[in-house]
């Protein structure tokens, strides 16, 4: 009998310590929740605020942003354009350095002769004809002297009445002529860096373009 | 069996205890809470306020400068290597323009 009432009070006794543990379970896990809650909602708050303040200075906020964003912007398009000019004037610098060696006899690819006869026809053409004075640098005169007999004839075939004379004073210039009527009132520049200057000016957008660089 | 009422009674109280306890752990969680929340929004109530004077807002701004200056970097790699790009290309295609200036400059028929 004794034996009994011991194991009944060691059930009773089991079973109220699982239901305490479990009660102050329950209200440890309810206590965590309750915090947890809370910290998320005080979080939430302080985001809020953040946000109201961000709006508050969304001006100012602007304005830094702008500053420092547009100064970047601009140094990287003054790069990219200066990386662009770069090309084309690359370009041009070699053409121009290509045509001084043609001019000096140093490019057997080209007949330098032939593009001293073309120039001076060209110009022939656009003055008209007339009596037309040659101007050119030392090494082109001499050139010119050689040929003008066959240049006279071209320009005759080309023109009316033309009538051309060599100006022994040398130019400075790369190559190329300057032809003038006698009485001045016509010119017509021919000469190499006249004409890349003016091929630069009318061309320099196709020439970036065949780079690939706009 | 008076034995076992007796232990019974002490039970009892335990659990009572236990409940006692429970609920002083909830009460005082709810006041850890509110004390929280409280404090959370004196604090936002507080950092507006000052933003409104302009003022403990330089961690903002600092915060905004840091990101724009990435941004700004940002650009400046993209635009680097659009400059490598052009120059590349340049490059490859120098001849081709070259050759382009040349017939137009040497009248050659």
């Amino acid at each position: 009998m004794a034996e009994e009432t011991l194991e009944l009070e060691a059930r009773l006794i089991e079973r109220v310590v699982e239901r305490r543990e479990a009660i102050l379970k329950e209200a440890e896990e309810e206590a965590e929740r309750i915090l947890r809650e809370a910290e998320e909602e005080a979080r939430r708050i302080g985001e809020e605020a953040e946000r109201e303040i961000l709006n508050l200075l969304s001006s100012d906020l602007k304005a830094l942003r702008d500053r420092i964003v547009g100064a970047g912007e601009l140094e990287g398009r003054r790069l990219l354009m200066e990386a662009r000019e770069k090309a084309v004037s690359t370009v041009f610098q070699e053409v121009e350095r290509r045509m001084r060696e043609i001019a000096e006899g140093r490019d057997e690819s080209v007949d330098y002769d032939a593009v001293l006869s073309h120039l001076i026809l060209e110009g022939v053409e656009a003055i008209g004809g007339g009596d037309i004075i040659i101007q050119a640098n030392e090494r082109d005169l001499e050139r010119i002297r050689r040929m003008l007999k066959e240049v006279r004839r071209e320009a005759e075939r080309r023109v009316e009445e033309v009538n051309l004379k060599l100006d022994g004073k040398p130019i400075e210039a790369m190559g190329g002529v300057i032809l003038r009527s006698v009485d001045g009132s016509k010119i017509y520049y021919n000469t190499l860096e006249g004409r890349l200057a003016r091929v630069r000016r009318r061309l320099e957008g196709r020439v970036a373009e065949v780079l690939g660089v706009i | 069996m008076e034995r076992v009422i007796s232990i019974g009674g002490r039970l009892q109280r335990l659990l009572e205890e236990a409940e006692e306890e429970a609920r002083r752990r909830i009460e005082e969680a709810r006041g850890r809470a509110e004390t929280l929340l409280e404090e959370a929004r004196r604090e936002a109530e507080e950092r507006l306020e000052r933003a409104k004077r302009g003022v403990g807002v330089d961690d903002i701004l600092r915060r905004e400068e840091e990101a724009a200056k990435k941004e700004a970097e940002r650009r400046m790699r993209e635009y680097r290597r659009r400059v490598r790009e052009v120059e590349r290309r340049a490059k490859e295609n120098f001849e081709e323009a070259v050759s382009l200036v040349l017939k137009e400059v040497l009248p050659l028929g």
